[in-house]
């Protein structure tokens, strides 16, 4: 039981994590908290779900084509929506407000080019659980931690070992020495949203087999992608993660040992107790 | 001489309040030149508009023949001026080296870069065994050195030092003013901005004396060192 649990958390502690992070480089990078995340999620599942089930595209390439579709999108976002609204002197509260906004126009968009009801999104890897000892798992929950796992892997070399991921992390450290040295700090900032917005894609292309496709289904994940953000420390990449993982095992253990109907009481509970431990977030950020 | 560098009747404001009140000025090749001026003259809004993080509104600024007004700070850097900011402004979380191949970021030939950052080292020696620490955790010293190098490594025409003694330990002022007549001799051209006028005019081609947003006096750094006015206001001699 504890076993099976522990699998279903973390897989979908996966699927947080992955939203999470959007949030952690948006903020990170700009100092920004979009609250488009749970739609781009949406998207990028109806993106996908229509490149590969109604052109009838090899699932592999409609799924590269609708992560760079909404890379893409969330560049644009930035460029065309954010940036502008930040010339024009908004403050932080307006920008928030208008991601807001623009969530509800995307849900509702959805809703009218691809209708309300949930469309049956095929899994690629087959339905038969894989049996190991006590517990059984699902082809797709392997699919989720493999490709997260994946994911963060590139994230971090990309950051940590490419001269672009590392001129990203200087501008996001001091974006007036890093346009000093000649960094494009606008440009670098429009690339944290578009990595952030593929993130999230991935996030809803990888669970739309399990829940389906459906205009609202980015809204309460969006809610724990941001929790798992803050549990880990707001704007920290590696907290993102962690804190992620740690709210999908614990909403499942609570869902698995009391009832499923208890697992969001007591997950966001163990959010306000460390928080009120540690009001940082696990891993701590310095605003410097 | 070929002019580097030419700022004519620059403005700026701050909201209402106008901190460059038509600013001239000129950077030979491979000239020192120092601005001094006290706290709040405009020395560092000048700087400013010079790399493009603050916005002009009057005025040119040329530089090889081309203007460079009111670009933004990426394509400044792009022509090839590097800028020491004030107050040091290290990339804090990356390692020595990072923020050092940060500066590099421009540069297309690759391959010599790491033979030109051993280079610096040997001007720099206290940065080489600190290479893989975080930037942050270095003293002010070092931090100073850690941007000078940054500038350094870009290859930049000409070089802009915002007041590299401001907060440092005399030890460290002493070699960071040891260190321009080096660069200067290995090429560079560099532009001085310092509080600390008798060091600043004392490596100095020339110097200009700035006050409350205007350039009130010019000429040699000796000339300065021995003008009466500059001796009252800023050495502090009776």
């Amino acid at each position: 039981m504890f076993l099976q649990l522990l699998v279903g958390g973390i897989a979908v502690g996966c699927i947080y994590a992955l939203i999470g992070l959007g949030y952690s480089l948006i903020y990170s990078a700009s100092g920004l908290m979009s609250f488009v995340q749970g739609e781009i999620f949406m998207l990028g599942a109806y993106v996908a779900f229509t490149i590969y089930v109604g052109l009838g595209i090899p699932f592999l390439l409609a799924v590269l084509i609708a992560i760079g579709f909404m890379f893409a999108f969330g560049m644009l976002l930035e460029r065309s929506m954010i940036s502008p609204l930040l010339r024009r002197g908004s403050q932080q509260i307006h920008i928030v407000l208008a991601t807001i906004g623009l969530s509800i126009f995307l849900k509702n968009f959805a809703m009218i080019l691809w209708g309300s009801d949930v469309k049956n999104f095929p899994s690629s890897f087959g339905e038969n659980p894989i049996k190991m000892g006590p517990i059984s798992i699902s082809p797709q929950q392997i699919a989720i931690v493999v490709v997260t796992l994946a994911c963060m892997v590139l994230l971090h070399l990309f950051m940590s070992r490419t001269k672009l991921g590392t001129s990203l992390r200087a501008a996001a450290q001091d974006p007036m020495a890093a346009g000093v040295v000649g960094i494009n700090v606008p440009l670098t900032v429009g690339m944290a949203w578009a990595l952030a917005a593929a993130l999230s894609a991935v996030a809803g292309i990888l669970l739309a087999p399990i829940y389906g496709v459906y205009p609202k289904m980015g809204a309460i994940l969006s809610t724990k992608g941001f929790a798992a953000a803050v549990l880990g420390g707001y704007g920290n990449m590696y907290g993102a993660i962690i804190g992620g993982l740690m709210f999908g095992v614990v909403e499942t253990m609570a869902a698995g040992y009391l009832s499923s109907s208890f697992k969001d009481i007591i997950s966001f509970g163990v959010l306000i107790v460390v928080l009120f431990v540690m009001p940082h977030g696990i891993l701590k950020v310095k605003a410097d | 001489m070929q002019s580097t560098l030419i700022v004519k009747d620059l403005e700026h404001k701050y909201g209402a309040i106008q901190s460059l009140k038509g600013v001239s000025l000129e950077v030979h090749e491979n000239e020192v030149v120092a601005l001094i001026g006290a706290n709040g003259a405009g020395k560092t809004t000048l700087l400013r508009c010079i790399s493009g993080i603050l916005k002009p509104c009057g005025g040119s600024i040329t530089f090889e023949d081309e203007s460079i007004y009111g670009f933004p700070s990426h394509k400044v850097a792009k022509r090839g001026i590097a800028q020491v900011l004030e107050s040091r402004h290290v990339f804090p979380k990356l390692t020595v080296m990072e923020n050092i191949q940060m500066g590099a970021f421009l540069r297309k030939d690759k391959q010599n870069i790491p033979g030109e950052i051993e280079g610096l080292f040997e001007i720099f020696p206290r940065l080489k065994e600190r290479v893989w620490q975080t930037a942050g955790t270095l003293s002010g010293g070092e931090q100073q050195m850690l941007v000078m190098v940054r500038a350094m490594i870009s290859n930049p025409k000409l070089l802009i030092l915002d007041e590299p003694s401001l907060g440092l330990a005399p030890i460290f002022i002493d070699e960071i003013f040891n260190i321009i007549p080096r660069l200067q001799q290995m090429g560079s051209t560099i532009l001085l901005v310092e509080q600390n006028a008798s060091m600043a005019l004392a490596v100095a081609d020339r110097g200009y004396v700035m006050e409350t947003g205007k350039i009130t006096l010019t000429g040699t750094g000796e000339a300065l060192l021995g003008n009466d006015k500059v001796r009252k206001m800023y050495l502090g001699e009776e």
